[in-house]
């Protein structure tokens, strides 16, 4: 593809950017990108078209949205309104708080929701730290050194990609069961690390980003390979480091089939196996258990700190995805 | 296309031949420089060898032998095999996932590529904050999602079911066994049409500019334009989106689960991760688990090597 679709992500800070506010930033940003864009009304639009298109995103956005609209307005209610008032709309008594409260607790020994939230943070911020760390070395050591094999490893490492979960978790299990770690934080910790997808981003950001000149003249002045590569390389690796940081501590947050397999605890549930079981109990148990409410609020609470993050770091992940793009 | 404009690179940017021309001196450093680049790679690579090749090794391994409660574990070859191969309800399943992805990829694609365009051109209002919309649902995890959407499709209480009652579709079941799957469809889109859109706008970004300007002057109409020239800059990237979301299609497995813990009509072999989930760990067929993981990651490599001839034989591959 063209050199374009390579640039390193929007995150890359020029010396210009350092020293602006972020509403400055973002308001340039705004600015290049209405530059960059042909204006609309060459294109000789009919009278209408804006509109219309305006209104087919509208209703798009409202498809988009409206699980999420959803999930807010019904963190508010009572189990028995969620069933028996209007979806999308608040109903009294306004339970926001007592449903909120009802996360701390270990009701009818179904786990406790912050238990399990905590336990994802540990995994994701374990799992995915980790594996960014081992992604930005071993996408360095591809991009920018050539030894006997490293061609070999690469396309083993790739072709895993091909291979479904269930063909590495399921036996996995099985090893587990001898190596006693079932029920261990690690037996989830572990497999986490090992992100090939992190790898190729982060070779692809290597031989775009850092130039081999730089570190041949590192090593002329007798620089060791370790100190080049945390002195001269991983500074200019840091924006494509948040993108694999990013889509590492996603994938564990997200990760549902590992889990649900190794641990039989509750207290060890990261927040999807946790909530996968407990409609499983509300369901069996045809509405006895207070459960519902809690789903609803666990959902809300669960999505919250993603959307965040995701609508803070934007600039890492649309770079992120444009060198995902790129992948063929 | 080059476009230097955009060509963000910190520090200095080494010009493409200058990347590929190896140093002089290169033989004096090369041996030792051979074991640091090994040293570099093999954090990573052990750990890819302990948790991914160590277990996919042990799926086939295990996928010839057959553990019995009496009679312990014996080497049956390919009897594993020829079960899997022989039974209904698991290509069942694998139908399902490919009438699944049949249909959702392409209309995802579609309408992903629409409002990429629309981005692309600056034809809507508030284009960036319905960049930032649609692409919302992807830092929803998909439990998550699978759950809010079992609970507004639920067949008596489900908003979305008052709302087809009222449109006039009285006693529609959602979460049945005969809408199952359009459901799980509508699902995904949800969850994955902003993502794709998001990459394809990526793509189309690249299309140099003076390009379609000279369409511009030449009076071409704005569908040719997007037609024949942009769709055409853009085709290795949805080809590989393509790809990507048919390899997750094969392996749908988080929404059809926790959907049937939700009330929908989802039998025990739905999809083949389904039914190797419920046989192995339900049921402790482990063996047997395995033969089905090995065949679903077989046919997943063939998806991908047909593919990859596909575009070698286009020409899109060297």
């Amino acid at each position: 593809m063209s050199t374009t679709a390579l640039a390193p992500p929007d995150g890359t800070e020029t010396t210009a950017s350092r020293s602006e506010t972020r509403r400055q930033r973002r308001r340039r940003e705004r600015l290049e990108e209405r530059d960059a864009a042909i204006p609309a009304h060459l294109y000789g639009l009919k009278r209408g078209t804006v509109p219309l298109i305006t209104a087919l995103c509208a209703l798009f956005a409202i498809f988009t949205l409206a699980p999420v609209v959803w999930i807010i307005i019904n963190s508010t209610k009572s189990q028995a309104n969620l069933f028996g008032s209007f979806g999308f709309w608040f109903a009294r008594p306004f339970e926001f708080f007592h449903n909120f409260s009802l996360l701390f607790q270990n009701v009818d020994d179904n786990g406790t929701y912050f238990q399990w939230f905590g336990n994802t943070v540990l995994y994701a911020v374990l799992g995915g730290g980790g594996a960014t760390a081992l992604a930005a070395f071993a996408g360095y050591g591809f991009a920018r050194f050539r030894f006997r094999g490293s061609k070999a490893f690469f396309y083993l490492m790739v072709g895993a990609l091909l291979v479904p979960i269930a063909a590495i978790t399921l036996p996995l299990y099985l090893v587990y069961a001898k190596a006693h770690l079932i029920n261990s934080i690690w037996g989830m910790i572990l497999p986490s690390l090992v992100s090939p997808v992190g790898v190729y981003l982060m070779r692809t950001y290597v031989e775009l980003s850092v130039p081999r000149e730089l570190i041949d003249a590192a090593r002329i002045d007798g620089a060791g390979e370790t100190r080049i590569f945390f002195r001269v390389a991983l500074p200019l690796m840091v924006p494509g480091l948040m993108t694999v940081l990013l889509i590492s501590v996603v994938t564990v947050w997200n990760n549902y089939f590992l889990p649900l397999i190794i641990f039989t605890q509750n207290r060890l549930f990261p927040l999807t196996v946790g909530m996968g079981v407990w409609s499983q109990v509300a369901e069996r148990s045809g509405g006895n258990t207070n459960l519902y409410p809690m789903i609803v609020m666990g959902g809300l609470v669960t999505i919250v700190p993603m959307i965040a993050l995701f609508l803070i770091l934007q600039r890492y992940w649309r770079g992120g995805l444009l060198l995902g793009s790129i992948a063929n | 296309m080059s476009d230097t404009a955009t060509l963000k690179v910190p520090g200095q940017a080494p010009p493409p031949q200058a990347a590929r021309r190896r140093g002089p001196g290169r033989s004096s450093w090369s041996r030792r420089r051979d074991r640091r680049g090994l040293a570099f790679i093999a954090p990573f690579m052990i750990a890819f060898g302990l948790f991914t090749l160590v277990p996919l090794g042990y799926a086939i391994y295990d996928s010839v032998y057959t553990t019995r409660i009496i009679g312990g574990t014996t080497f049956t070859g390919f009897g594993n095999y020829s079960q899997v191969l022989t039974s209904g309800p698991f290509w069942g399943g694998f139908a399902r996932v490919i009438v699944f992805g049949a249909i959702q990829i392409p209309v995802m694609l579609v309408v992903a590529f629409f409002f990429a365009t629309v981005f692309d051109l600056g034809v809507a209002r508030l284009g960036r904050t319905f960049r930032t919309i649609f692409f919302i649902p992807f830092a929803v995890p998909i439990v998550v999602a699978a759950i809010m959407w079992g609970f507004l499709l639920e067949p008596t209480y489900g908003p979305i079911t008052h709302l087809a009652n009222a449109l006039g579709f009285g006693g529609t079941n959602f979460l049945s066994s005969g809408l199952m799957l359009p459901s799980i469809i509508v699902i995904a889109i949800w969850e994955w049409t902003g993502y794709n859109s998001i990459i394809l706008y990526s793509a189309l970004k690249s299309v140099p500019r003076d390009v379609v300007e000279a369409a511009i002057l030449d009076d071409t109409p704005l569908w040719k334009i997007i037609l024949k020239i942009k769709l055409p800059m853009v085709r290795s990237a949805i080809v590989m989106l393509i790809f990507l979301n048919t390899i997750g299609a094969l392996q749908l497995f988080i929404e059809p689960e926790i959907l049937s813990y939700q009330g929908g009509s989802i039998t025990n072999t739905w999809t083949p991760v389904v039914d190797i989930y419920n046989t192995s760990i339900a049921n402790s067929q482990y063996n047997l688990g395995a033969a089905m993981a090995v065949v679903l990651a077989l046919a997943i490599i063939a998806v991908s090597v047909g593919s990859m001839a596909f575009r070698r034989h286009r020409g899109e591959l060297a």
